[in-house]
């Protein structure tokens, strides 16, 4: 890391008074991670340059990733609460003791406002929860179901060769409208029904790959010890025709730490 | 840079009949469309239909005689996720360490 000035690596914020005892080299490329404190609030950061941690290389960016949530978690069982930063969040400034300024200002500054999330966040998990569909399976059982669509498919039967392209063209388009609306339908009954469990929730974007298309990723913020109504909600829809749910955590709640 | 003389011409067919393809799209799309709003009689509609027909019936056999049809699927797919990318770009900016437990999973 090169560039003038230094920077303060921020990791999360605690709840601390007193002591400034250090956690230990666990910090990215086993820096010391330390307490910053001001006004009953800890920053948990590392002395890093004023430079953000960049790599053309994958799996450093990963490793880094990857110690940045262990120091995280191990706040997390140190402390109890957490808010944590995204990685990379960086205090700067042009000298040492400026850097340390800028940090404790900051914690002095927003106090209120981190002391309410950590009220809010207090006794919490963060979870992930991904729903998967098979539209094939919604395309079929709305086959028989709808009317036009089985109209349509008889019509091909006994029609034409290009009037039975053209129909099936619009069979095809009509399908793709209905099951889209489903979808849309179903994401909001899920969404309805998994906010009910939990204390706070955050639509996350969707991405395809593994395991059939998503319909759905949200981050949940559930009481500790509480997740027994939202998985039992997620068994009903793993129990529906064509829907798959994916748990994933205890996380440290990354998702609510902003607003 | 190399590039390989039968390489490029795959490529540059390649491209072409996506193009071709994408053209396709968009007439039968307003074949299909003009159908709906009840613009066409029965004739024409037989009549647009077996055209069409006959249109798909070349494409999938030049894709075949020219063994492009892995490469034009290769450009369709990416055309799609450049199109999905910017989509979701635009709806939630990407966030860096929800990526990053993402990927703590695979």
């Amino acid at each position: 890391m090169s560039g003038s000035g230094c920077g303060r690596y921020m990791y999360c914020v605690v709840k601390l008074t007193g002591e400034e005892g250090t956690l230990g080299r666990i910090g990215l490329d086993g820096n010391e991670v330390y307490p910053l404190l001001s006004n009953g609030l800890a920053a948990l950061v590392h002395n890093c340059g004023a430079e953000p941690y960049g790599s053309e290389d994958d799996s450093v960016l990963r490793r880094w990733v990857v110690s940045h949530q262990q120091v995280v978690e191990a706040a997390q069982s140190q402390f109890g609460v957490v808010l944590p930063m995204r990685f990379n969040t960086i205090v700067r400034d042009t000298d040492e003791r400026a850097a340390d300024i800028n940090v404790r200002r900051w914690l002095a500054s927003e106090g209120d406002a981190l002391r309410r999330k950590l009220e809010k966040l207090s006794g919490h998990d963060e979870y992930g929860v991904q729903v998967f569909w098979d539209p094939r399976v919604i395309a079929s059982a709305m086959r028989g179901s709808h009317p036009e669509l089985a109209r349509l498919e008889a019509e091909i039967r006994s029609c034409t060769q290009g009037t039975a392209y053209m129909y099936r063209q619009r069979l095809d388009r009509l399908l793709r409208q209905e099951v889209e609306k489903a979808a849309q339908s179903r994401f909001t009954d899920f969404h309805r029904t998994i906010k009910r469990c939990v204390s706070d929730l955050r639509v996350e974007r969707t991405r395809n790959g593994t395991g059939g298309r998503m319909l759905m990723n949200v981050s949940c913020l559930v009481p500790s010890h509480g997740i027994e109504p939202l998985s039992h909600e997620l068994e009903k829809i793993d129990g529906m025709d064509g829907f798959e749910t994916r748990l994933t955590g205890p996380w440290p709640p990354y998702s609510f730490a902003t607003d | 840079m190399e590039i390989n003389d039968g390489d490029l011409k795959q490529g540059i067919l390649g491209l072409v009949v996506t193009l071709v393809e994408v053209i396709r799209d968009a007439l039968r799309h307003q074949a299909v469309r003009r159908m709906e709003t009840g613009s066409l009689t029965d004739v024409e509609i037989e009549r647009l239909g077996k055209a069409l027909l006959e249109l798909d019936n070349a494409i999938e056999l030049i894709k075949d005689e020219m063994g492009i049809a892995e490469a034009v699927k290769s450009v369709r797919d990416g055309l799609d996720k450049v199109v999905d990318d910017l989509i979701a770009d635009m709806v939630s900016p990407p966030r860096a360490l929800a990526g990053a437990r993402e990927g703590a999973l695979e």
